[in-house]
């Protein structure tokens, strides 16, 4: 569904990504993972036109998107939930689901989409008329992926939902994405929770300074010691076969 | 005493007329700046191209039949809004999009060159004398219990009120209005809704020239005479918008009105009993403005704003 083949971001002279080659396939949950500053944020914005990249090709639906706008990527169905959550604080909750809804020609869909919304987050509903910006971060997150979900996404781009978030609301949001997933939107999630990424996610790609290090399913990523050693925390890994021997 | 205060209140009415005008042209300001982030230092300027294309156009119609007609001028009045749409166009590809992410500086520097290049091309192509403009109103004034007020200051005070309202029905009310507002806080998050960022930036440019256009026609038959230097007007929207609270519509109306006001007020019954307010006239605006700042910093319906890393 989404191809990245060697590509290449700069931000201006600092080169963000170097040759990144990845894959989603239909009805996938992809996680992308790695540390602070690795580029994962930077693959997301150049999937959806926010970045150029310098070389190497971007296909989705076999169509290229990698000279696009970010508006024309948009349309193709691509919807992306940025770092942050990015939602517009001085639009109220409603404006800024009938702005996820921007590119719906007919209102009784836009009006449509929005009861959805409202149905999955009844808290929206009731903060409908509120300002986004007086939300609680949990619940912009939810309005930020409710927002991107308006167009109805084939392939929903989500950066870091749980960012920022008290523990009981990043279990909240991995059941909503589980959810989604389950529902059939191709999800890509860029996380630095490692465990909880994983934990859903199909294929995990890891990424180190620009670069994929290693990819896998689930269970070959928690098999990988490297893996376990920087990204989930265990500190040096030993097996318990070598402790004895020294090992 | 009544003398006093109808002579104030005399004031605060034609007060309110001015203010109206440089609330005009801080709106148009404030459009740009809130939506583009580019301190658009020529909005005085596009206000005099304004006033003279709509001559322009008035003299065109006219060709020597005596006096317009209010046809005549309502036509005119189209064509220089026509006009102004594709000059704000053409700005937003000269100005706009180039200079979008440059340093504020290249910014300012182009459109204070903008400025400039606009006044010498307005003279030569107008001539070194000053126009007479034509008005539509002539000088019919009305009375009510002892205050005067021309209709030309009325109707530029219903022309303001029927823009805003229609900006406002706008900004709050149509899709487009709405994603010019969220372009305008997040214009990246835009993008991510699939709001064509750069589109709207042309039509905030358009709509900007627009207001400009039609401060400049409604000014000139205020000014009496029309000449390049109307421009200079223009550096009166910066305190107005200010004063109100930078990048807020409701401020830069509020703003320009209440400089409006004092400024009429210390020119006519301050100057008249106090002499030393005479020789103050030209600045006095600019001592408010420090006043207020130094009391809100964030002016008068500014809001502060924590701007989030």
């Amino acid at each position: 569904m989404l191809k990245l083949v060697g590509i290449e971001t700069y931000y201006g002279k600092i080169k963000a990504l170097h040759g990144v080659s990845l894959e989603v396939k239909e009805g996938q949950l992809v996680t992308i993972l790695g540390a602070n500053g690795a580029g994962k944020s930077t693959i997301l914005k150049t999937i959806s036109g926010l970045v150029e990249p310098e070389h190497g090709t971007i296909h989705f639906e076999g169509k290229r998107i990698d000279r696009k706008d970010p508006e024309e990527i948009v349309a193709m169905g691509i919807g992306h939930v940025p770092e942050w959550r990015r939602i517009f604080p001085e639009l109220t909750v409603e404006e800024n689901l009938k702005m996820g809804g921007f590119l719906l020609k007919e209102k009784e869909l836009l009006f449509e989409r929005m009861e959805e919304a409202f149905k999955h987050f009844p808290i929206l509903e009731k903060r409908k008329n509120q300002k986004a910006g007086n939300l609680s971060g949990g619940e912009q997150q939810m309005l930020s992926i409710s927002r991107a979900l308006m167009i109805k996404p084939k392939l929903l781009l989500l950066d870091e939902p749980s960012l920022g978030l008290s523990p009981l609301l990043v279990q909240e949001i991995f059941a909503i994405i589980k959810e989604l997933h389950q529902s059939g939107v191709t999800i890509l999630l860029v996380e630095q929770n490692v465990n909880r990424a994983l934990s859903i996610a199909d294929y995990g790609y890891v990424l180190t300074t620009g670069k994929i290090f290693l990819s896998g399913t689930y269970e070959e990523l928690l098999d990988e010691e490297k893996v376990r050693e920087q990204y989930l925390g265990e500190g040096k890994y030993i097996r318990r076969s070598k402790l004895w021997s020294g090992g | 005493m009544t003398e006093l205060l109808t002579g104030l209140l005399q004031e605060t009415v034609s007060g309110i007329a001015l203010g109206c005008i440089y609330a005009l042209i801080a709106l148009g300001f404030t459009l740009i700046i809130k939506a583009t982030e580019v301190v658009n230092f020529a909005q005085g300027e596009l206000m005099m191209v304004g006033a003279y294309v709509n001559f322009f156009f008035v003299t065109t119609f006219l060709s020597n039949q005596g006096e317009p007609t209010i046809g005549i001028y309502l036509l005119a009045f189209g064509s220089s809004i026509i006009f102004a749409v594709a000059f704000g166009w053409i700005l937003d590809w000269v100005i706009n999009r180039p200079l979008k992410d440059e340093p504020i500086f290249s910014v300012i520097m182009a459109t204070i060159s903008l400025s400039i290049i606009l006044r010498a091309l307005v003279g030569m192509i107008a001539g070194p004398l000053s126009l007479v403009p034509y008005s539509p109103f002539g000088n019919k004034i009305l009375s009510v219990g002892g205050i005067v007020i021309s209709v030309l200051d009325l109707s530029i005070i219903f022309s303001a009120i029927i823009l805003v309202i229609l900006f406002y029905y706008f900004f709050n009310q149509t899709k487009w209005g709405v994603a010019m507002q969220a372009t305008s806080e997040d214009s990246v998050a835009a993008q991510l809704m699939g709001i064509p960022v750069k589109r709207v930036y042309g039509l905030v440019w358009i709509f900007s020239a627009i207001v400009a256009t039609i401060s400049g026609i409604l000014l000139a038959p205020r000014m009496s005479l029309l000449d390049t230097s109307m421009g200079f007007l223009g550096l009166k929207a910066f305190p107005a918008a200010v004063l109100g609270g930078f990048g807020s519509i409701t401020g830069a109306i509020a703003g320009g009105i209440i400089m409006g006001v004092i400024e009429t007020i210390s020119m006519g019954t301050l100057s008249f009993h106090f002499e030393w307010i005479k020789e103050m006239n030209d600045i006095i605006v600019w001592i408010v403005l420090i006043a207020v700042l130094m009391v809100k910093p964030d002016g008068l319906f500014g809001e502060a704003k924590v701007k989030k890393v």
